[in-house]
């Protein structure tokens, strides 16, 4: 194979600081076996729990539309919902995983989520 | 400070970027446990050491501990 | 398991003598050149290998080079997968080869992004095609290819020379010929 260099100048240096990208370039590439495995189950649990704080999440609103809870308890509950969701960002950052990383298609059905 | 960078070290990065992001992508009816560029595991130290400019760069942890 | 190298015209010359283990997969008028897996880490000498397989390939026959690391089950999937994407494979088959461009400038040039990109619209009118690519995470001012006829690389190249020698606040990098991995993507 010939040499690759058709026209290049003298000094090489400001073509040779890439050595961090080409790392970056080729680990993001990669899934180590372990890591992978590990991060897609995590990915599964963590939709079903999506699912359940969805779902709590608008029965709560539906019962406090419903007007049948005390101030005080919808507070609790606004705060709970809250502590939640936060909790779910700091898992989802944790194993490198977006909003819309949760979820599961069911083909004809569409997403669950 | 000149660093001595081999020609091939230099057009290595050309060759990655076409390697590994251009090229015809054949998808179709694959399961992504044998088709998926993402499988091919890497030698960190066989790259890193194959570049001159190597004592500015630090294995990423996370690459070591899977080999 | 087969890993796959590169579609080409069919029919096609023999496959070049060093190229132990590969077949040509017919599928309408392309081949889908393809061999056994071989399991190796990635490595710059993984990489050369398997780059200088494709240009051997290059050297006798238009072809797009397929990504690094493409494998699948076995022949039947490949036909498959190629039959589905044919008409739009063999439109891009053409037999020009790519040149890279990277425009690097040392902290004191005043603006090299205009000039870079200057540079690079003086190139691409030489060129059958060209395409900006992504210079963000690196240190780069551009990156860029050019789709050139094999035949014209020399040309291109002074070309470059030319463009260096106009700006002399920036420093140009020009590699190649390769495969037109840049411009394979359908």
């Amino acid at each position: 194979m010939t040499d690759k260099l058709l026209h290049a100048p003298r000094d090489l240096d400001l073509f040779a600081r890439e050595q961090p990208r080409l790392d970056d370039a080729l680990t993001r590439r990669v899934n180590a076996d372990p890591d992978n495995l590990e991060r897609g189950l995590a990915q599964l649990v963590m939709t079903i729990v999506e699912l359940l704080r969805q779902l709590m999440e608008r029965q709560a609103l539906r019962r406090i539309d419903g007007g049948t809870l005390s101030d005080d308890e919808v507070e609790r509950l606004g705060r709970t919902f809250m502590e939640l969701d936060k909790r779910m960002e700091e898992l989802r950052e944790t194993f490198g995983l977006d909003e819309e990383d949760l979820n599961l298609n069911l083909g004809p059905l569409g997403n669950l989520l | 400070m000149t660093t001595t960078v081999a020609q091939r070290d230099v057009a290595l990065i050309d060759l990655v970027d076409r390697l590994l992001g251009g090229g015809v992508v054949i998808a179709g009816d694959i399961t992504l446990a044998v088709a998926d560029v993402d499988l091919v595991y890497v030698s960190l130290r066989a790259l890193v050491s194959s570049v001159a400019t190597a004592e500015e760069k630090h294995l990423l942890p996370r690459m070591g501990s899977a080999l | 398991m087969i890993e796959v190298y590169a579609i080409a015209d069919h029919p096609g010359p023999p496959l070049p003598d060093g190229a132990a283990g590969l077949r040509a997969v017919p599928v309408g008028r392309l081949a889908a050149i393809c061999g056994a897996v071989q399991e190796r880490d990635v490595s710059p000498d993984a990489l050369w290998t398997h780059e200088e397989v494709v240009e051997g390939l290059m050297a006798s026959r238009d072809l797009l080079p397929v990504r690094y690391g493409t494998r699948l089950p076995d022949e039947s999937r490949l036909t498959a997968a190629v039959a589905e994407r044919h008409d739009v494979l063999l439109a891009a088959l053409d037999g020009a080869a790519e040149l890279a461009l990277r425009v690097a400038a040392p902290p004191e040039t005043p603006a090299p992004a205009d000039a870079a990109r200057r540079v690079h619209d003086a190139l691409a009118s030489q060129a059958r095609a060209s395409t900006v690519l992504d210079a963000r995470e690196s240190a780069d001012v551009l990156r860029a290819a050019y789709l050139v006829r094999r035949a014209d690389s020399e040309a291109f190249t002074a070309a470059v020379a030319g463009q260096q020698r106009a700006h002399p606040g920036l420093r140009l990098l020009c590699t190649g010929p390769w495969p037109p991995y840049s411009f394979a993507a359908a």
